[in-house]
């Protein structure tokens, strides 16, 4: 029963065919932007133009007179050819080398040789349409073969793994890994029978992993150990601003944006989409129309300020994932904390969190402000130096203290002004929706960024993310 | 039988009942066939092809209903397997799209032929005495599943033929079903119904009932 009401609930959060085609390809991507899209080779000259990386163009055969008349020795060693309409990466011939002794004999990714006769007969079935939309005369063209990343190496079969970042209102709204196959012969196409991975759009690390069309999950490369979860990509801020940058010059708004890691020359921009698939929700197990929604009508000015959004409004799951599992809250360097006075005044500061340091302590004009100023007038008032304190044990200097009221300790703090019992007081705040009581050392902490200094004694509840804000 | 008076007039002047009727028909089975695409998801060749086979099962079953899905059934199966196969005999020749298609459609053609002929041996003259046009109909189809094949992988093209045949099987069911012609033949109006009901299709943004088992690990979680 409790399955069926989450079906009911989510069913507005996932992006079907309909509501793709209706509410998003129809009115955000106009013909025009979808023509190009849809053309690998003005695809290329707009973004080229956009100063976007791109595989570079070695040559483009248009009709068959220019194929009887092509100069085969200006192919370099390797290189990838395809169908300018080409659907579904079908089509496409990748070459790796050229075989020594024999001439314009090129050795493909499995091992086998294509010659010129090969290449030619592959180039007419091109031009004749029948990798294209509805079988229309095409156009065929070299370029430059991408480099396989060393990281990526151990993942891709026989391909090169790109990266789907799905932009919309110029912002990145979720993002997968597709990594070719054997069952996909090295193409990165789900319809083929490739990998998806989602990615934490915050992090660039990835999530769970689908195969197929069926979008079967799955935890490991199938037949080996490796974990497909986990993995970190790479230039990860300068994919998503590539893609952002895609959908501004395009012109497309809801917007399927491939992107490569080119070993030499980092991110390269492969392809436009305009009709994203949508097995990326499962890769993501994450709703795309949920996302969608959140950055409707949302005014991004610049392609960093919409790279920002995406990261911080869709990430974060891997923390929580991590938090599932701990049991621990994930916290950055600085929080955010609401400090509850004596007073019942509530205050919120940033606190700085500083494993390096034991115990927590905190600005004196702070405590007054919640209501510790009688603790610390009393204290001061007792007027005891270090010197007149330190042959005394615990239970003696206590004595001298205890009429304090709410003072919880004392202690010895060496600083640059010597050595002084400071006073201990209790405070009880919230940090990430816990709540901590702490015992805090009163010091003077004007002169600093942060009031608050949270240390390891309170941290015990937490893990801390040097990478989180 | 009691008609609407516009049905009178249609005939009076000279329009076959029949005619009449199937024309009638044809706004429904469209409808049925978009309602199934886009609640359903069940996607066939798009809706020239289910409708025109739908007619064909309708030609084949004239005279008895149970032969036009029996018929009907056997001759597109045969077509489509036959297309398959030749496929794969002519892949090795890497011929041009056309001529290619030129040479699958001629040995479905023959293969029906002989199929009709085998039929008559085996005396089921129904088989053989199979009109023309219906047979030409289902002969062509093969085009629209070689498309397919090229397209999006012998997969999905079977799966596409698969989803075709059932949709034009329940469209023959419902255009061949005495109640519906009855009810057409007396309020010939109500298949204007069709047009605010395309409509709510048109503008209709929900999940296809497929996609909730495509996307089943997204819908189930909490």
């Amino acid at each position: 029963m409790n399955v069926l009401y989450n079906y009911w609930k989510n069913r507005h959060k996932v992006l079907g065919m309909n509501s793709r085609n209706l509410t998003y390809v129809r009115p955000h991507n106009l013909k025009k932007a979808i023509r190009i899209a849809d053309n690998k080779l003005m695809s290329k000259k707009i973004l080229r133009k956009g100063g976007l990386p791109i595989p570079k163009l070695i040559a483009r055969i248009k009709k068959h007179e220019e194929l009887e008349n092509f100069d085969w020795d200006k192919l370099p060693y390797s290189f990838a050819l395809k169908p300018n309409r080409g659907l579904g990466g079908e089509g496409i011939l990748v070459v790796y080398g050229k075989k020594k002794g024999l001439s314009n004999t090129w050795i493909k990714a499995d091992g086998s040789l294509v010659n010129v006769e090969d290449i030619k007969a592959h180039i007419r079935n091109i031009l004749d349409g029948n990798y294209s939309l509805s079988n229309v005369p095409d156009v065929a063209f070299f370029e430059e073969r991408l480099k396989l990343l060393k990281l990526f190496k151990p993942y891709a079969f026989k391909g090169i793994p790109d990266i789907r970042v799905i932009v919309y209102n110029k912002v990145p709204v979720m993002a997968m890994l597709r990594l070719p196959t054997k069952e996909s012969k090295g193409k990165a196409n789900l319809q083929q029978n490739g990998i998806g991975v989602g990615i934490d759009l915050a992090t660039g690390v990835t999530t769970t992993a689908v195969q197929g069309k069926k979008s079967q999950i799955i935890e490991i490369l199938p037949g080996t150990r490796l974990s497909l979860s986990g993995i970190k990509i790479p230039f990860w801020r300068e994919i998503l601003e590539l893609a952002v940058k895609a959908q501004i010059v395009s012109g497309l708004g809801f917007l399927g944006a491939d992107i490569a890691i080119d070993r030499e020359n980092g991110p390269v921009f492969l392809e436009l989409n305009a009709r994203a698939g949508l097995s990326i929700q499962v890769a993501n197990l994450s709703g795309l129309k949920e996302r969608l929604q959140r950055v409707e009508g949302l005014k991004i000015k610049t392609i960093k300020r919409g790279v920002n959004v995406g990261m911080d409004l869709f990430g974060g799951e891997i923390e929580e994932e991590l938090e599932e599992i701990s049991g621990k809250k994930v916290i950055g360097v600085k929080e955010k904390i609401k400090i509850k006075g004596r007073n019942k005044k509530e205050k919120e500061v940033m606190a700085k969190i500083d494993t390096g340091a034991y115990t927590s302590s905190i600005d004196e004009q702070l405590a007054r402000e919640l209501g510790f100023s009688k603790t610390l007038d009393a204290f001061y008032a007792i007027g005891k130096k270090y010197e007149d304190l330190k042959h005394l044990d615990k239970k003696e200097r206590w004595k001298i203290y205890e009429k304090v009221p709410y003072l919880t300790a004392t202690v010895i703090v060496h600083s640059s002004h010597g050595t002084s019992y400071r006073p201990i007081i209790k405070v009880r705040f919230v940090m990430d929706k816990r709540i901590v009581t702490a015992k805090m050392t009163v010091i003077d902490r004007s002169h600093l960024k942060y009031p608050i200094i949270i240390g390891r004694r309170n941290l015990g509840r937490f893990l801390v993310d040097v990478n989180k804000n | 039988m009691n008609t609407y008076f516009i049905i009178e007039y249609f005939v009076k002047n000279g329009v076959p009942l029949d005619t009449v009727v199937l024309i009638l028909m044809l706004p429904i089975i469209a409808t049925l066939i978009a309602f199934f695409r886009q609640v359903f998801g069940v996607k066939a060749f798009g809706i020239y092809t289910p409708s025109i086979i739908t007619f064909a099962f309708l030609a084949i079953g004239h005279n008895s209903r149970w032969n036009g899905v029996k018929y009907g059934t056997t001759i597109f199966i045969g077509v489509i397997f036959v297309g398959m196969v030749t496929r794969f005999i002519l892949k090795k020749f890497r011929l041009l799209y056309l001529p290619r298609l030129a040479i699958t459609l001629s040995i479905v053609a023959l293969s029906i032929l002989l199929m009709l002929v085998l039929g008559g041996t085996l005396h089921r003259t129904g088989l053989a005495s199979v009109s023309i046009f219906p047979l030409l109909i289902m002969i062509t189809i093969v085009e629209k599943f070689v498309a397919a094949q090229i397209e999006k992988g012998t997969r999905t093209a079977v799966i596409l033929a698969l989803e075709t045949l059932f949709i034009s099987l329940f469209g023959y069911f419902v255009a061949s079903w005495d109640v519906l012609i009855k009810i057409i033949l007396n309020y010939p109006w109500i298949i204007l119904l069709t047009f605010p009901l395309n409509f709510i299709l048109g503008k209709w943004t929900g999940l296809r009932v497929v996609e909730y088992w495509r996307f089943k690990e997204i819908l189930k979680r909490n």
